[in-house]
């Protein structure tokens, strides 16, 4: 119940993937190896969408959780089966509950949904819940997890996922600018099997490991709960008073850590996080301690999904595995950054304060 | 005719009523959309068995006054013991050991309630977090699949003459639960505890076992829970059940069990957790965003819980 936030949104226990996937490479690839396809490189002709229209396809959206992150793909995703006359019938929140998700799966498939657009929660445990939709023929397009022993092309159409990767490497290049390429760094990292969180994760600190040098990671802590970031950073700051910089896994607990800082008084040492939030981004823009924020383009997710998903419809070959990019977001580009990421304008404060 | 009916506590049969409702809305609003088929029927009856096992559990523990808070944390630890000894052992022994350590932990609560005299509420809320951490630990986070076919068609996903053995399940745990509830000494003396604890004692009932059995069914019933969302995903993980508390006190309450004790009934905690799913299952139906459903959801919980629970003159 405590992971109720985007971030964890990829969410996966990832038994197979974690030792398969990404990170190690240098770049995102797909959970058997497969090149990434950017996104922008999906596309329907003017015949294909007329042949969606008259199809009278039917879609269900099976999230793992409600956020921020989930409202823009579904708007992205909403968007675009609106624009191929496709209906979506019906949308659920499993609440991080593998249990729940296959039940979701089994309620929606009572209304027969041509496509289904989900992020299972565990490779494990959602192979059993997805397997009824494949049986009764609905065409499958995942949000970055894979269960185990699914095939592209058979099982589903495409993984549709952010540039992982990229997010974390993009955190830490953007924390080395902040401070000259030198300095001493906390890592507050998600301690929990998250495939999503632990791609990024594990991507900053490699990336500050292998790419900077003049720059150290003298802390690490695990978080899972994120109300709990104030007092773990307050404990951080106090073992390390001389801290320059600090990287935290995703936005709300980056807000407990703005807490501590303001609490002890100290308005030097640079955080950067990932995921845009309305407090952080504030602090980044009025020259607070934040130096930027990584965000994922969530609106383009929905909107990839959806087009696999019609690709699927339309038996064309979908690319497996596709990627949209990462954004680094800075007090100069926040604006576009936003419309670009959640397809809405930044929040008034943040704009007014800019 | 009548005075037979002056004997009928309408109260009582709110819930009932209120189920009936719900479903005859349902079945109208959705009679397109899929709700009365006997696929989706079933459906609803799998997806709650979990549910109510451990609601039965928790009437006795009401029943008794007290509360079980660590029923979820229970679930991930008995799922992932049965899958892991399933790795090595045949499924009997796991279904052993995933009940087996369902019973202790009832015991560890159940004695430290009962003879250490520590409030349920504060002795559970403890073990809840310290088995979740034992959960989270015991397989380092990771999901453990299960691969023994036999276990995982008894406990989850086979069927019997069309019928998910699930819901056997489901009638076997509600069919003996009520029983004991109802029409033995042991759960008359579950009441009596729960009514006046003192009272109880002075007629020569041992509220101290009283007390310690409630939470051992209660523990026990979360272990089954587990076994059974283990053969349902052919695996287990360290999140099951995590979010199964809320739902077994609503169910229990919605159904007519009081939370103060002294007045309990599994029939009604398993129409309470049957309506949790319909509705549930109903909202997805009628096509709602994810925040419509919660505040319908919602709302429909208030008002049973109004209705079941409304204390006349008070």
């Amino acid at each position: 119940m405590l992971l109720t936030r985007r971030t964890i949104a990829g969410l996966l226990l990832a038994t197979t993937l974690l030792t398969t996937l990404p990170a190690m490479a240098g770049e995102t690839i797909g959970p058997n190896g497969e090149k990434a396809t950017p996104a922008s490189a999906l596309s329907l002709t003017d015949a294909d969408k007329a042949k969606l229209k008259e199809g009278s396809h039917t879609a269900a959206l099976l999230w793992h959780t409600s956020s921020d992150f989930v409202t823009a793909v579904t708007a992205g995703a909403t968007d675009t089966f609106k624009e191929l006359g496709i209906e979506v019938v019906a949308t659920t929140d499993a609440g991080f509950d593998a249990a729940r998700q296959k039940s979701d799966v089994e309620t929606v498939l009572a209304k027969q949904p041509s496509v289904i657009l989900a992020l299972p929660l565990d490779p494990v445990t959602s192979a059993e819940a997805f397997r009824p939709a494949i049986a009764s023929g609905t065409k499958l397009v995942l949000l970055s997890n894979q269960p185990k022993d699914f095939a592209a092309g058979q099982d589903y159409v495409a993984i549709v996922t952010d540039d992982l990767f990229q997010m974390g490497k993009q955190a830490a290049d953007a924390l080395a600018a902040a401070l000259g390429g030198q300095g001493k760094v906390a890592w507050i990292f998600h301690d929990a099997a998250y495939y999503v969180t632990n791609q990024r994760d594990n991507a900053f600190k490699e990336t500050i490991q292998a790419q900077h040098p003049g720059m150290t990671i003298v802390a690490e802590q695990g978080i899972t709960d994120p109300a709990r970031a104030e007092e773990i950073a307050s404990a951080l700051l106090l073992q390390h008073p001389n801290l320059d910089g600090i990287y935290v896994t995703w936005a709300e607990p980056a807000e407990g850590v703005l807490s501590a800082l303001r609490a002890a008084g100290n308005s030097t040492t640079k955080v950067v996080t990932l995921d845009l939030s309305e407090p952080v981004a504030l602090d980044m823009v009025q020259d607070g301690n934040v130096a930027a924020i990584v965000a994922d383009e969530a609106y383009g997710l929905g909107v990839a999904m959806a087009t696999a998903g019609a690709y699927g419809l339309l038996g064309k070959e979908a690319p497996p595995f596709i990627v949209a990019p990462a954004l680094t977001v800075t007090k100069a580009n926040v604006a576009e950054a936003w419309q670009a990421s959640l397809h809405r304008d930044a929040p008034a404060s943040v704009l007014e304060a800019q | 005719m009548t005075s037979a009916l002056r004997g009928i506590d309408p109260s009582r049969y709110v819930v009932h009523v209120g189920f009936l409702l719900i479903f005859a809305l349902f079945a109208v609003v959705l009679k397109d959309d899929g709700f009365l088929t006997s696929t989706n029927l079933l459906n609803i009856a799998q997806q709650t068995a979990p549910v109510t096992v451990m609601a039965v559990g928790m009437v006795f523990v009401f029943t008794a006054g007290e509360i079980d808070l660590s029923i979820g944390s229970v679930v991930a630890i008995s799922a992932l013991i049965a899958a892991t000894v399933m790795r090595e052992y045949a499924w009997p022994l796991a279904v052993v050991a995933g009940l087996g350590t369902g019973i202790g932990i009832g015991l560890l609560n159940g004695a430290l309630v009962a003879y250490a005299r520590l409030p349920s509420f504060l002795v559970t809320l403890a073990t809840m977090g310290l088995l979740a951490g034992v959960a989270r630990w015991l397989t380092n986070l990771q999901s453990v699949p299960i691969t023994q076919n036999l276990f995982n068609n008894l406990f989850g996903a086979g069927r019997l003459a069309g019928i998910p053995s699930l819901v056997f399940w489901t009638v076997a745990v509600v069919g003996i639960g009520h029983f004991i509830h109802r029409e033995t000494r042991f759960g008359a003396h579950v009441h009596a505890t729960g009514d006046n604890a003192r009272a109880a004692r002075a007629i020569g009932i041992r509220i101290e076992q009283v007390r310690l059995a409630v939470l051992v069914i209660s523990a026990t019933t979360a272990a089954l829970a587990g076994l059974l969302y283990a053969g349902r995903l052919h695996g287990a993980r360290y999140t099951l059940g995590e979010t199964d508390l809320l739902t077994v006190i609503a169910a229990v309450i919605v159904g007519g069990t009081h939370l103060n004790g002294g007045i309990g009934t599994v029939t009604g905690a398993l129409i309470g957790s049957l309506l949790m799913g319909m509705l549930n299952n109903g909202l997805i139906l009628m096509g709602l965003s994810v925040s419509e459903q919660m505040m319908v959801r919602g709302l429909i919980i208030l008002a049973a819980v109004a209705l079941t629970l409304r204390e006349p003159n008070r």
